[in-house]
Order: C-alpha cells, then structure tokens, then sequence
C-alpha cells in the first residue's frame, strides 16, 4: 500500500515536473536580479568571480547560515555517535597492514593536497572555486592518513578549536564591518585590504579572509566527521562476524 | 534597527564559541549561552515600540534589495523575536547536565528560529529553515525522555531526518519554481511581480511543494506522522519548545508567502482541507490514545489543524483568527506538557491524583478549559473568532470544515474531561500507584504560563487590540513592498497605506549608495 | 535534442528514482543512499534554470572579450549551499543508522518502526497502541547489549564533567 501510494506520487511528481518544465523558460532565464548582479559586481564587490561575489557578499548570510548547518551536523554527529572528543579516542582500532604503494602515495599525496586545498581557498574569487571545495580536499588531506596508518590519530581536540575558532572569526569579521559603519558581514576597503584590480589575489578588500576562514573551518569539520564515522566501532572492530 | 541581526548573529556566535570555551571552563561555556538569550531579549525589549506604526526592514551586508537579502521587521516579527528567546530560557535543560554540545544545538536553535521570522529572502528562509532542522535533529537523538532507552529517540530522529529532508527537497523545488518564473528570490520583489507571474497553475504547484516543506514542522496533515513517535521519545522540555515554538514559526513563514506571494484562493482551499484532515485525524487518535504525552501529541496536531483552517479564511480576519488561535496554543500546550513531564505513563495510573497533587490538578483543569474553548478563558474568544468567521463565509468548503471544527471540539471535550474525572476520582480502592511529582521548576513553569493566560483574560481588549494591529499589518502587501523598496524611514501611517493604490514602486537603479 | 533537454530529463529521472526509492526500500541505508540521489536530482535542476545557450561561466577573465553573455551566478551560488547542506543531514543520517544498527541490530525500517513503538509503549506503560487484533507480544529481535549494559554504555560515553572533553 505505501509503496503503490507512494509510486504514485513520485509518478505524479514527475509527470509534473514535465509538464512545467516545458512551459518554463529553460535555456532562457528571466536572470532579473542575476543580471543586475552581473553588472553590478565589478565595481561594488570587485571579485573576478562572481559566484563568489554572490556567495560573501550579496548572500553572505547564507553562507553563514550554511557554515553553521555543517557545525550543527558535526556536533549532531559527534553527540549521537558517543564519540565525544575523548583525546585517545581510536586508539584501539585496527586498520590493516597497507602495502607499500598505499603507505608512500599517501606520504606523497598529503603535501600536494595541502597545496592544492590552500590554492583554491586563496583563489576562490578569482578563479572557480571557494571556501567550501578548498576545504573539501584538506579534510581529505588530514583524514587520509588515519586511514591508512594504524599509529596516526587525528586530534579531535584540535579539530574542535579550530572549527570553533573559524567559525568565530568568519563571525568576527562581519561585526568588524559592522563596527566600521558599514552593515554586518559587508567585505569593505581599507589600507590593508585593497580592492585592488578585478583578477588580483588581494582584491576585493576583506572577502578573501571569510574564504579563508570557511575553507579552514570546512575542512576541519569534515576531517572531524570522517574520522567519527570511521572510527565506530562497528566499523572498525570485528572484521568477520 | 539594524542591529537586530545580532538576534542571529550572537546565538551562532555563542554556539561556535561553546565547545572552545568548554576547554577552560564549563561553568563559562553554559553561562555564555543563558547571556546571550538575554541579552537577545533586551535587544528586542529596546525596539519594541517602534515598529506600531510603520515596519522597518534593513539590507544585511548594505546590498539593496533586490540584489541583497533584507530582514523585515515588523509586529508580527517583533513579537517572535521576543517569544523564541523567552521560550528558549524557559526551556533550558536546567534539571539535567547535558553536554556542552546539546547547548551548543540550543543555541543553533534560536538563532535560525530568529533568522526565519526575521528575514525577507526566500532562499535565507529555506538556509535558516534547514538549520532549524537540522538542530532539532540533532536534539531529538540525544534529549532522551527519562526512564526511555536511548535508541527509541535515535530510531524517532531518524524517521523524523527522513520525513523531514524530503519536505525540505520539496521546498527547495518550490523554489527553484519561483526562481525560473519570476528570476529573484526577494520577498518584497517577488510580491511585487506575483499577481502576473504567480497568479497561474505554475505558482499553485510552487506553493503546493513548499507546504510540503514548511509543513513538516507545522505539523501538517499528511507529513506530520513524526509528531507522536518524536514526542513520546524525547524530554518534555523539547516537546513543549517544538510543539509550542517551532510548529508556529513554521505557520508563520506559510502565513507570510501566502500573503506576499500567493493571492489566489486555490492555495487558500488548500490550506483548508489539510488543515480539516489534519482536525479530525488528530482529535480522532487523540480520543483513543491511552498515555498523556500521546493525547497531546494528537490534540497538537489537532490545534495546528484548526491554525491553518483560521489561516485559510480570506483577509485580515484570517489574520486574526489565525493569530489568535497560534499564540493561545503557543501557551498552554508547553504548559500541559511541563504537567505531563510528572503524569507520564498510562492515564489509569492517574487516577485520583488530584487528593496528592491538587494544585496540579487544577492547572490542568484551568488549561483544558481553555484548550477546549470555555468562556472566560482566551481559548474561547479565539475559537469563537473562527467559528463565526467561517460561517459567515460563503464558500462551502468553509462550512464543511465548520462541521469538522465542531465534532473536533466534541472529541477534545470527551477525552480531556476523561482525564479530569481521572485525576478527581474519589474512591480508589487499590493502592494509589506512585506517581512522580512535579518538580518545582516544571510546576512553576506550567503556573507562569497559566498566568499570562489568566492575564490575558484581564486584559482581554489590550490584547484584541495588538492582535487586530498585527492582523492589519502583517496582512498589507503593499505596505510590505513600500517598506523594502522605499527608504525604511518612511513614516506613512498603517492605515493609510491600505488606502494606497497599487502603485508599483520603482525598484532602485543600479550602482545605488549602500 | 539540445543539451539542455537531455540534462533535465535526466534531473527529472533521478528526482523520480531518488523519491520512488524513498518509498520502495525497506532497508534504511538504501533509503538514504535514494535521499542522496533525490538531491542530487533536484540540484541539477536548480543549476540548469540558470542556463543561458551560448553562455559562459560567470568570471570576468582577463582578456575575455566584453559583452559576452554570462550565465546567472545565483542558482550557482543556490547549489552550493544545497550540496552543503545535503551533506550535513546525510551525515547525520549515517550516524543515526550507525547507532540504530548497534543496538536493534536491524537495518530494515519495518522493524526498526515495531521496535520503536514497542519500546514506546512498553516504557510508558500501557500496551502497544496499535490494533485490537495485533498479537500481544511482539517479537523483541536480539541486540548486542542488554538493557543494563546498554544504560551503562551511554553513561560511560558522555563523560559529563570532564573539563578535558570538548
């Protein structure tokens, strides 16, 4: 019964969908607000990259609100899992011997990660990218090697300061424009935030930093994550039940 | 004014902050979170009067509108803004030690519960819409009702994560609907470009999908089947901070789209008939349901259902009645949950409780009376509202949703005078079964709302008089477009404004001052 | 058949799988592994309403001739934050089942729903509220802790107090 009910609404739903979808204009969007944005953001934001413009400046309050779902779900996480940050926590799980291919491409994958998860969080406005997949790719960087070796750990005491303190100062830096006269979480110019010229790595005055700040904080949250999903016991303690 | 979005900011703040500070000291941690609820309440306390006349909005990040995201303030959010810190204190675990995470969520809680009442962008609705959820999520797993195993609330999450993120998915197409039909996302700019663009069936489909959304957490028939699994499972304290608090936020947001964005009465009949099947599913199980968290898990849901009914008639009176009903409901039900905190477990176990615990008992008297409607308890003029409203409509499906209102009624009087005969039953032969007392913070809590409901009897017209003030103004679409696009300074007086012809104002050119 | 076609057929295809498997599966891990691809599906379609024929990426390159049209930067930043936020409940919804897994030693959702009404009904008292014809008992599946060692397994992990925790 639920599942014939329920296959019809998926059916309804997506003969619906269908339907609108031929009368809307696809391909052709009505882009009202978008275009004025297009415009406008050169001269008003100065980022080469204008989702990133959209992103920190116009809907930075999103991005705020969006920062804060991924703490709650780290902490949502951490709470249900009974993991709670007790400093030697993992220390009796068992990884597998890895072979030598995994142990050294890991060794040498971790730097270049670093490397690229930092370049694309400092060039978010200039070129794709951003806060969110720069931090992306450091999780990764900071949680493979728990993966593969069975003697590192990842400090959740660490990875609790800094989401926290990210996150703090990604607040901070808004109610410092809010200090300056301007209104909360609006990237302004100053001396030593330029605004710089459209395509430059200092432009765009204090955007960088709430950049800066996310992909920190993203990426230490999903290490955080990672490594309380994999080191349930569940998971990691009996191999053959 | 604009420094109200520290009602979001300061929260989120304290909620990062919590687990660094928990470092050093504990006691810090805890008390940084109680100081930022009040310093929240006497940031709207120093507002409060302002906005009677005129609603103010400001542009966050000083991006006008429509490039920008604006928060809109006026009664109906002021109102709000003071009641969810004021909740939120009211319900802080104070009897239990959690750890410093769960006030961590706590505190997420409040500042997306802020951002949704307070903001004017259809996408920052859905962001701080998802927090809330995601937040309460993370509570229901963990807050685990005394004496309950652990996993009952783990297993009540999950259904309710499940139930939850596909309304929230919903909602998400809904909007990306109204995105493609109209090209932005601002309140005030889609209101002003709704009548042409959203007055079809595309619109209706929008509005259709988004209360998919929005209704899982107002308790909306039929995605509200979470509601007595989460509610048995979780502490009362919850409970009553969901059902009293969050359901409403959620109605209010409907509310606000429904008169911004969605004129046509479809969207209106709509409302109605889930909100006559929400009545009637609720009472009727209410009715069989043998435990008390059961009874008014049900009879909530119930109550939200006669919210949408009253929000579902046409015009400011809708309003009104809408208004009345939700905040009559916003205090007694937390207030029989803090009574039900003690009197949980089977009914029969109740029985003549009132020789132990009379006081209690008569609270329980007092706020069924007025849950069902009895004169002179606010219950009842709020019920009286709707109930004339709708039969002074002339569509008949207002006065089939009558018939259901009154068998509701009919229902919630048998099951709730069944407990009252419980409680005053004088000859017990067996051995009374123990029941837990209330604590005196669950006691005093229950006592403090019953009072601003005897309060709000003294003072009944005082309250008619801000409710039909709320009731126009929330209710004006043009006074909210003027307020956005216009300078917020503009001093043009309520009433005239309903008077303005529908001018379109004009939207602000581009490379304008922040 | 121009791309954009085939892009939203498919978003429209894997919105109506991610939801028909929402309902189908009685396995939770599926359900949320078809909650994922509902999103993905719904994702896609918002970042194709911003989809101009002929358009580019919204970034003003150096020595990108002028007046070339853009696509609109708002769905995209729309997307982001909807990824973000899957992922935050996806999650969340791992961990639930991991737990759930621990203690009703079941992952299929008919049971795990009978257990917990069971559990409902049995630590309030009164006899489970479903039917007048269900059976009486209902069948409790085995779980890895017992009931004591349960309480004691979730006493010993909160660790409540300890300044050291986080």
């Amino acid at each position: 019964m639920r599942n014939v009910s329920g296959l019809l609404f998926s059916g309804g739903l997506a003969f619906l969908l269908l339907v609108m979808v031929a009368q809307l204009p696809f391909g052709q969007p009505l882009m009202l607000v978008g275009q004025q944005i297009l415009q406008v953001s050169p001269n008003e934001v100065g980022t080469a990259n204008v989702v990133a413009a959209v992103l920190l400046a116009y809907r930075g309050i999103d991005t705020l609100g969006e920062l804060a779902i991924l703490f709650t779900a780290a902490s949502g996480v951490g709470l249900i899992l009974g993991h709670l940050y007790s400093a030697n926590s993992g220390s009796n799980k068992k990884v597998d011997k890895s072979g030598f291919i995994t142990l050294k491409g890991t060794e040498l994958m971790v730097p270049l990660l670093l490397v690229v998860g930092f370049y694309i969080i400092f060039y978010g406005h200039v070129t794709p990218g951003g806060g969110f997949q720069g931090g992306v790719i450091l999780a990764i960087a900071f949680f493979l090697p728990t993966l593969v070796r069975s003697d590192a750990h990842l400090d959740h005491q660490l990875i609790n300061v800094i989401e926290g303190l990210a996150g703090a100062v990604f607040i901070l830096i808004g109610l410092w424009a809010m200090l300056y006269h301007h209104a909360f979480l609006q990237p302004f110019f100053n001396s030593v935030f330029v605004k710089g010229h459209l395509g430059d790595l200092f432009s765009a005055g204090t955007l960088p930093l709430l950049y800066l700040a996310l992909g920190l904080k993203v990426g230490a949250e999903l290490a955080g994550l990672l490594s309380m999903i994999a080191d349930f016991p569940e998971l990691t303690g009996e191999q053959n039940k | 004014m604009d420094k109200l979005v520290l009602l979001v900011v300061l929260p989120l703040l304290a909620a990062f902050l919590m687990p660094v500070l928990a470092r050093t000291s504990q006691v810090l941690a805890r008390l940084s979170g109680l100081s930022v609820l009040l310093i929240s309440i006497v940031l709207v306390l120093s507002v409060w009067g302002d906005v009677d006349k005129q609603a103010v909005s400001f542009a966050i990040g000083g991006y006008q509108p429509p490039l920008g995201i604006v928060f809109y303030i006026d009664q109906l959010s002021l109102l709000f803004a003071l009641l969810i810190p004021v909740m939120v204190l009211l319900f802080w675990p104070w009897n239990r030690l959690c750890h410093i995470r769960e006030y961590s969520l706590l505190m997420l809680l409040t500042a997306s519960a802020s951002g949704l009442v307070l903001s004017g962008d259809l996408f920052n609705i859905y962001v701080f819409y998802e927090l809330l959820a995601v937040a309460s999520y993370g509570l229901v797993a963990v807050q685990v009702k005394q004496g309950q195993h652990p996993s009952v609330a783990l297993a009540a999450s999950l259904r309710y994560l499940l139930l939850g993120s596909v309304g929230s998915v919903m909602m998400l197409l809904g909007i990306a609907i109204i995105y493609l039909q109209t090209g932005t996302l601002n309140l005030a700019h889609l209101s002003l470009l709704a009548p042409d663009a959203l007055n079809n069936s595309i619109g209706l489909s929008a509005f259709a999908l988004i209360l998919i959304g929005l209704g899982v957490k107002a308790e909306l028939f039929p995605v509200n089947s979470w509601v007595p699994e989460v509610y048995g499972a979780v502490s009362t304290r919850l409970s009553a901070l969901m059902a009293g608090l969050l359901s409403k936020l959620a109605v209010i947001v409907i509310v606000r789209l429904l008169v911004l964005l969605f004129p046509q009465p479809e969207a209106l009949h709509l409302m109605t008939i889930l909100g006559m099947l929400g009545v009637i599913s609720g009472e009727l199980v209410a009715w069989r349901a043998k435990d008390m968290t059961r009874m008014l898990a049900f009879s909530s849901i119930g109550q939200l259902g006669l919210v949408f009914i009253a929000f579902s008639l046409p015009g400011n009176i809708g309003l009104l009645a809408g208004f009345a009903i939700a905040l009559h409901h916003l205090v007694v039900k937390p207030a029989l949950f803090m009574l039900a905190e003690g009197w949980s477990g089977s009914l029969e176990k109740l029985s003549g409780v009132a020789k132990s615990s009379p006081y209690s008992a008569a609270l329980f008297v007092l706020l069924a009376m007025s849950l069902l409607g009895i004169p002179p308890l606010p219950g009842f003029w709020a019920k009286l509202l709707l109930v004339t409203n709708l039969a002074a409509q002339v569509e008949p499906i207002y006065s089939i949703a009558l018939v259901f209102i009154l068998l509701a009624t009919v229902l919630e009087a048998t099951y709730l005078y069944r407990v009252v005969l419980l409680l005053y039953k004088k000859d017990t032969s067996s051995k009374p079964s123990f029941v837990r007392s209330h604590t005196r913070f669950d006691w005093l809590t229950a006592m403090g709302l019953a009072c601003v409901l005897l309060i709000s009897v003294v003072q009944l017209p005082a309250v008619e008089k801000k409710l039909v003030a709320m009731a126009y103004q929330s209710g004006n679409r043009f006074l909210y477009i003027h307020t956005v696009f216009v300078r917020a300074d503009s001093n043009i007086p309520v009433h005239a404004q309903q008077e303005l012809t529908p001018k379109m104002p004009p939207i602000p050119a581009i490379g304008s001052d922040s | 058949m121009t791309i954009e076609v085939v892009l939203l057929i498919g978003a429209i295809g894997l919105i109506l799988l991610g939801l028909a498997g929402l309902f189908i599966h009685n396995n939770v891990f599926r359900m949320v592994l078809a909650l994922v691809l509902l999103e993905s599906g719904v994702n896609l379609l918002v970042i194709l309403s911003g989809f101009y024929r002929s358009g580019v990426a919204p970034i003003f390159l150096t020595g990108s001739e002028a007046g070339q049209a853009m696509t609109d930067p708002i769905p995209q930043a729309l997307v982001l934050t909807a990824i973000v936020i899957g992922v935050g409940v996806q999650a969340l919804a791992l961990a639930l089942i991991l737990r759930i897994k621990a203690y009703y030693n079941t992952l299929d959702m008919a049971e795990i729903r009978q257990q917990m009404e069971y559990d409902l009904a049995a630590d309030t008292g009164v006899t489970s509220p479903a039917s007048a014809q269900s059976p009486d008992t209902l069948v409790r599946s085995k779980t890895i802790y017992s009931d004591e060692n349960k309480h004691e397994h979730m006493q010993g992990d909160k660790k409540i107090g300890e300044p050291a925790n986080g």
